[in-house]
């Protein structure tokens, strides 16, 4: 909007995606263990993709540009008991990796948590551009 | 701009003031036309009221600008308190940047009312 608080919405831009990266991975973590039918698709893992905007000249922040979907496959697993299990005996689980998620997690954590001291930061900055007209 | 202020007293200098003025002007690098012909013609009427309306002009847009930020925070408020917020980040960024514009308003005010007063006690 104005030009002289463009680092506020460049870092608010970061911390909406990664956010979003945050919503993602929560789902998949939540979904971990949905298990479903081989005759149907998996749980499919979802990925933020999330792509820098362009202004000619230092940018303008992170925009979401959609979200991609892991493998519908998922991994057959041999399940005889479960009430899904097919004539086999396997059920389709979504092929998601718990430990990935987690450290992906920390990731996204980590990135929003740079975002907010950013913005402290420039907000420090222009609280002392002001300072200096007050003494 | 150095000499806008006392330009206002042009109307009453001796020749030999306005002579000065007038090689103050041309020395001064920031000096514009407008301000030498103004001081050459004793008059500065119609400089400081163009001055006058940038300034005015200025703080005006500023006014805005904060106002709408402003009005921009109090919608996020009152979202968050409704619970149609989406992003945290979103409500406090805004208020940050309605916060900062207020103080950078109020600030360039106190130091135009600063410059003002100033003006005022010059001795005449």
């Amino acid at each position: 909007m104005s030009a002289v608080f463009e680092a506020l919405g460049i870092s608010g831009s970061g911390m909406e995606v990664h956010q979003a990266w945050m919503d993602a991975i929560s789902d998949n973590l939540a979904n971990v263990n949905t298990v479903r039918p081989t005759s149907q698709a998996a749980f499919q893992a979802r990925y933020v993709v999330a792509a820098g905007v362009e202004d000619g000249s230092t940018g303008l922040g992170v925009t979401e540009t959609g979200i991609a979907l892991g493998d519908p496959n998922g991994r057959l697993v041999y399940s005889p008991q479960h009430p899904m299990a097919d004539s086999k005996g396997y059920v389709r689980l979504p092929d998601i990796d718990l430990g990935e998620q987690m450290s992906t997690m920390i990731m996204a954590q980590r990135g929003y948590q740079a975002n907010i001291s950013n913005v402290d930061r420039v907000k420090e900055t222009y609280q002392a551009a002001i300072q200096m007209g007050r003494g | 701009m150095a000499l806008s202020p006392i330009g206002g007293v042009g109307g009453i200098g001796a020749a030999q003031l306005a002579q000065a003025y007038r090689q103050q002007a041309l020395a001064a690098s920031s000096a514009s036309d407008a301000a030498t012909r103004a001081a050459a013609a004793g008059s500065v009427d119609a400089g400081t009221a163009a001055r006058g309306a940038d300034f005015a002009s200025a703080i005006g847009q500023g006014l805005q600008q904060v106002q709408n930020l402003d009005q921009s925070a109090a919608t996020k408020a009152v979202q968050a308190a409704t619970g149609n917020l989406t992003d945290i980040h979103d409500y406090v960024i805004t208020a940050t940047k309605a916060q900062t514009a207020t103080e950078l308003t109020t600030t360039v005010r106190n130091k135009a009312m600063d410059a003002f007063n100033e003006i005022m006690r010059m001795p005449l």
